[in-house]
């Protein structure tokens, strides 16, 4: 089984919808998919009836064609296990509503997604077979922006295009937060994953208030101040009355997220991006030492990354320009490619944001402390025109962009890509620690060490790519199975995931405990007795 | 707030641009039901990746239609799959024959 690669899609010509599947698409796309352990053929014909009469026809998929686009995933699923067996795509709270009333009535699970771009953690595909994805993309009204309190209300299906595209054409100077995939991604669910962007306001849950939630007996529940008759304060005040329970529709699989509310950062009159070159696999301890204290003040704003020189590559280039030879990336190799680009073997990127005496105020202090590090510290003066330079600043004022899907094709077109997350805290000898054990399970296996860390205040997040080809079914295994070892490992060591995809989520829930487990269970248990709520996200049933 | 570090002089500044906003934006918005123009989702989305280093050029190649949609709906290799409720069959439509005929924009760089 092969991908197509560009010059046979180039001569496909009327080849179309219908010819796809003998394209080589994916093996996935050809995968029967399995009912839920309760639902039984008929039953689920009934609870497919009854669902496009409430959302029509068009808008509920069971078959081969109509699920194709909710298949695609990055992750590795080599025993075919997170194959949906159905969509329906609500346009209204009262359709989910509904749809909840009929998937508690038949038992059959529903998968949620606002945009379903979650892509290197399984996009749209579920934890479990059997489960009908609730594709909430339609759902995408914009509610309000408040100029004056800098504060938004959604809908899930909204992408920060769309948001970016009302602010400009109101011509209100707020900022967004974006993840790398802002252009088609949804703020609710990057912040219902607990995601991060780049700026001042990247830790994006911290940034969310107020929800409202469809429960699973199908009650609509405002956060907050939300649920207080005439209210004004909705997005103003993020924790009402009582126990803050936002949290526990993050991550979760206690609701249906259906309105969020987020702050928006005012667009502050200068912004001056950096990047700070360091030339050695081992500065990255130093680096983290040099930027703590600046993070942790926040004299540095933003959450910032040290972006490694393989990750860097691998956006703009195919891994045959850098390494051809056997096994994994040499730093040799990977360091020569940097050079050539103008890169170090780490890159890191921050921003001053403010006014022209603030940061210049600023300035000063935060070179004197990364330049003692060892690097070089650059500005758009020096790596203006560079497109790794270009990446970031824009990242790093919420612009929108799509550069890093090119990870996916590091190994040719295989467009494998899995992403393993573990924190620890922000202190330089984790990184060295982590970075060892890295490369020595990705070895192990043949891939590249592509890596970054990011500080979010007090965390180091340590971001690894890892990039395979998911057209070749034994890399596929390989990449499957390397990635349980790093989970397993790096949680030896201590080092748990903040986050993770679709195939490891029972791997990461056991390590955070049985006792946190058996919570989340009771929990479960009150809330959704019938478990119609995407079992299995975060381990939870 | 982040902004604890600000000087007072920058929070002046933020307060001034911030009365000279349009009081018409905190209006509700109706539903985004109006279908986009193919040149607005190729610049929206697809033009992110393909001509920019990211995916290949699509412009100036004449590429059949029906290609286009079933790599859009399938998501072929590295690229992500879009559903009916993201792009719309008329939006695909319209985009997809966009594409296929549209002159290579030589500021566009493919990979």
């Amino acid at each position: 089984m092969s991908g197509i690669n560009r010059r046979e899609f180039l001569g496909v010509g009327a080849a179309g919808l219908g010819a796809a599947a003998g394209l080589g698409f994916s093996e996935v796309a050809r995968a029967a998919p399995m009912l839920a352990p309760r639902v039984s053929k008929a039953s689920f014909a009934r609870l497919l009836a009854e669902m496009r009469g409430v959302v029509g026809d068009a808008w509920v998929y069971a078959d081969d064609q109509g699920l194709r686009s909710y298949k695609k995933s990055y992750t590795p699923d080599p025993q075919l296990q997170h194959v949906p067996v159905g969509a329906v795509a609500p346009q209204s709270v009262e359709e989910v509503q509904a749809i909840v009333r009929i998937a508690n009535h038949y038992r059959q699970p529903l998968w949620t997604v606002s945009t379903g771009k979650n892509l290197g953690y399984g996009s749209a595909t579920p934890a479990t077979p059997g489960q009908m994805v609730l594709d909430l993309k339609r759902m995408n009204r914009i509610l309000n922006v408040d100029p004056d309190l800098a504060t938004a209300l959604v809908e899930p299906g909204v992408t920060y295009q769309q948001l970016q595209d009302y602010l400009d054409e109101h011509k209100i100077p707020l900022w967004l937060d974006v993840p790398t995939i802002g252009p088609i991604a949804s703020p609710v669910g990057n912040t219902l994953d607990r995601g991060v962007g780049y700026t001042p306001y990247g830790d994006h849950f911290t940034f969310q208030c107020g929800m409202e939630v469809v429960l699973p007996n199908g009650d609509v529940m405002r956060t907050g101040m939300g649920s207080i008759k005439n209210s004004t304060t909705w997005q103003a005040f993020k924790w009402g009355y009582g126990p803050y329970v936002d949290g526990l529709f993050t991550q979760s699989n206690f609701g249906i997220c259906t309105k969020m509310g987020m702050w928006l950062m005012p667009k502050p009159p200068c912004y001056k991006p950096f990047m700070i070159r360091h030339a050695e696999m081992s500065d990255v301890a130093r680096i983290v030492e040099a930027m703590r204290p600046l993070r942790v003040a926040s004299l540095i704003p933003n959450v910032n990354l040290m972006m490694g020189a393989a990750y860097q590559l691998a956006m703009f280039n195919r891994r045959s320009d850098v390494w051809q030879g056997e096994g994994s990336a040499t730093d040799e190799a990977v360091k020569k490619a940097a050079k050539a680009n103008d890169l170090g073997m780490w890159n890191t990127y921050f921003a001053l944001y403010g006014t022209d005496e603030s940061v210049a105020a600023i300035e000063p202090i935060v070179r004197g402390a990364l330049t003692a590090s060892g690097g070089e510290v650059l500005t758009e003066k020096e790596m203006g025109g560079n497109p790794w330079f270009h990446h970031h600043a824009t990242l790093m004022r919420g612009g929108l962009n799509l550069d890093e899907i090119g990870l996916a094709r590091w190994k040719g077109n295989g467009g494998g890509l899995a992403w393993f997350a573990p924190v620890a805290p922000a202190k330089g000898d984790e990184t060295a620690r982590q970075t060892a054990l890295a490369k020595e399970i990705l070895g192990k296996y043949g891939f590249d060490y592509t890596a970054a860390y990011a500080i979010g205040w007090r965390e180091l997040h340590h971001i690894i790519a890892l990039l395979f080809d998911k057209t070749d079914p034994a890399e596929e295994q390989k990449a499957d199975t390397c990635y349980r070892e790093m989970v397993t490992r790096f949680g030896e060591q201590g080092w748990a995931s903040y986050r993770t995809g679709v195939p490891s989520m029972d791997l990461v829930a056991a390590q955070y405990g049985q006792v946190n487990r058996d919570f989340n269970k009771l929990l479960k248990n009150a809330i959704d007795p019938k478990g119609i709520l995407a079992p299995g996200k975060s381990g939870i049933y | 707030m982040k902004f604890a570090h600000y000087s007072m002089p920058a929070m002046a500044l933020f307060v001034a641009c911030a009365l000279t906003l349009p009081l018409t934006a905190i209006a509700e918005a109706p539903p985004s039901a109006t279908p986009r123009s193919a040149e607005k989702l190729y610049a929206s989305t697809c033009g992110y990746c393909h001509g920019r280093n990211v995916g290949p050029v699509i412009l100036g190649r004449s590429l059949p239609v029906p290609a286009i949609e079933a790599v859009v709906r399938n998501g072929l290799n590295a690229m992500p799959a879009f559903r009916p409720s993201e792009i719309s069959d008329a939006e695909l439509a319209a985009v997809a024959a966009w594409v296929s005929t549209s002159a290579a924009n030589p500021q566009e760089h493919g990979k």
